[in-house]
């Protein structure tokens, strides 16, 4: 029965779709403190203020991540939420589990949580939502202990690194996306599980330019798989698609006639650089024209595929909106060979370079995509060590000034100038 | 001459006891040495949380730091 009447929330059961009311409500069945969720919910509806307070000195022991402290304001009115903290968990790479495990997972979240869940949070983690201060510790035990998982990531950390399902399933992924996530996530433990930077720092990993994690748009330090020769080009399969008898996008959309396949309608002339053409039934490709896009490879499978000298585009910087709006990740460097024989050296002294720099001019609450912002590409390059090239360019320069450098001027500043008047006539 | 662990240890608690607000971010302790890297006073402002000379204090989106008597006394 109803320990708290929701009339607002109410409204939210209303009409075709799933609603997290009717869920909260089952749940309450087995779990009673869900009902004052729905009360504190239905109080922050009619006060037009949330009645959740967040932080505080929550957490596991040597721990300083993966737990999100959560009280309520109204305790008295609410003791089932007086305590109702967010546990993270770092999720497999590539999000496979098995049954089993989720199983356990939720067993473990029935005996010292709520039972309620966010599958999975935008970083990737598991989030289960609700419980008390007391449990934290037992609940960690039997994590690690039993289920050999750990927290992720929150706070100031580095956040649980996440990717691709690479080259497990997928044949266009340029690295094996989901070994750099794990040796990664190993090396930075300490990173993960203890604040270490201004501001939060996640690292993503996509497999292909398709970038189905989206790293570019979310992550600090995306790896994006990508490649320097030509795309591997198959005439024979190119003309099978173009007869019909390949079903473009692999099959996908197939719940509607689309019409017969139409090479130039729905592939050269959605090419974004237009690199392609075709010459009597052969299909040609500037490769130097090509921006990685992947519509061809999309469209064409059996036809195209990445080419063969492979690696990994890095970008830096992109963040959902905090103190500026969202904004997408920079590419800094172009081509990054990305190998497990030397255990991912290169990658490690490119995000070290990245992050000795941030911590020292970063501002607190900072995340490096702003920092660079507010110090200008040009010095983030140049702390990276990566010369500038048209690639890096967004815009033509709208500043008419040209700020020299000292090393840059013949003589430094302390030319005597009468001179160089001699030379050169005023 | 380059401080020792044990100066720049002192130095961090020190801070952490006199600073007006009981909690402190990491960057608010770089300054205990100018001379190290931020990622090595990152290295001892947590290894004196293990000690349980500092603690961790979160505010849901950041992890400061806390002289753990300073920090329980204003929690209650």
């Amino acid at each position: 029965m109803a320990k708290h009447d929701t009339p607002l929330l109410d409204e939210l059961e209303n009409g075709p779709w799933p609603s997290f009311v009717t869920d909260m409500k089952r749940q309450a069945e087995t779990h009673p403190e869900c009902w004052d969720i729905l009360g504190q919910l239905e109080l922050s509806f009619k006060d037009r203020i949330t009645h959740w307070k967040h932080g505080g000195i929550v957490g596991v022991f040597g721990y300083g991540g993966g737990i999100v402290g959560r009280y309520s304001d109204k305790p008295e009115k609410f003791p089932g939420v007086e305590h109702f903290h967010t546990v993270r968990i770092a999720q497999p790479s590539g999000l496979y589990y098995s049954t089993k495990n989720l199983r356990a997972l939720m067993d473990l979240w029935d005996k010292y949580g709520s039972g309620m869940t966010n599958m999975h949070g935008s970083t990737g983690d598991m989030i289960l939502l609700g419980t008390r201060t007391e449990n934290l510790e037992p609940l960690f035990w039997d994590l690690t202990h039993d289920l050999e998982q750990d927290l992720g990531g929150s706070g100031s950390n580095l956040r649980t690194p996440s990717c691709c399902l690479g080259e497990s399933r997928c044949e266009w992924s340029c690295y094996d996306a989901q070994d750099v996530c794990y040796h990664l996530t190993m090396h930075y433990q300490d990173e993960i599980h203890r604040p270490a930077f201004p501001y939060k720092f996640k690292f993503k990993f996509s497999g292909c330019p398709n970038d189905c994690v989206a790293s570019i748009a979310r992550s600090d330090f995306a790896l994006i798989g990508t490649w320097k020769d030509d795309i591997q080009m198959d005439q024979a399969a190119v003309k099978e698609y173009i007869a019909g008898n390949y079903p473009a996008n692999g099959g996908a959309h197939a719940g509607r006639d689309w019409g017969p396949f139409d090479i130039k309608k729905e592939v050269l002339d959605l090419c974004p650089t237009n690199c392609m053409w075709m010459e009597g039934d052969e299909l040609k490709i500037d490769n130097s024209e090509c921006t990685r896009c992947m519509h061809c490879i999309n469209v064409m499978p059996r036809a195209l595929k990445p080419g063969k000298e492979k690696g990994a585009t890095v970008c830096i910087g992109a963040k959902a909106p905090i103190l500026d709006g969202a904004q997408f990740a920079t590419m800094v460097i172009p081509f990054i060979e990305v190998s497990k024989d030397n255990e991912y050296e290169n990658l490690i002294d490119v995000i070290e370079q990245v992050w000795d720099w941030w911590m020292e001019v970063g501002k607190n609450r900072e995340r490096v995509g702003e920092t660079m912002q507010r110090i200008g590409l040009p010095t983030f390059l140049k702390v990276m060590e990566v010369d500038a090239m048209p690639q890096h360019v967004k815009e033509p320069r709208s500043n008419p000034y040209v700020f020299w450098k000292e090393e840059e001027v013949e003589g430094g500043w302390e030319r005597d100038v009468e001179e160089f008047r001699k030379k050169h006539a005023a | 001459m380059a401080m020792s662990v044990e100066e720049v240890e002192a130095a961090i608690i020190e801070k952490a006891t006199k600073s007006p607000k009981p909690q402190l971010y990491i960057k608010d302790f770089y300054k205990c040495d100018a001379d190290r890297k931020p990622r090595e006073i990152k290295k001892i402002a947590n290894a004196l949380v293990t000690k349980g000379e500092l603690m961790f204090w979160s505010s849901g989106s950041t992890t400061m730091y806390a002289r753990p008597d300073r920090i329980q006394n204003e929690e209650g």
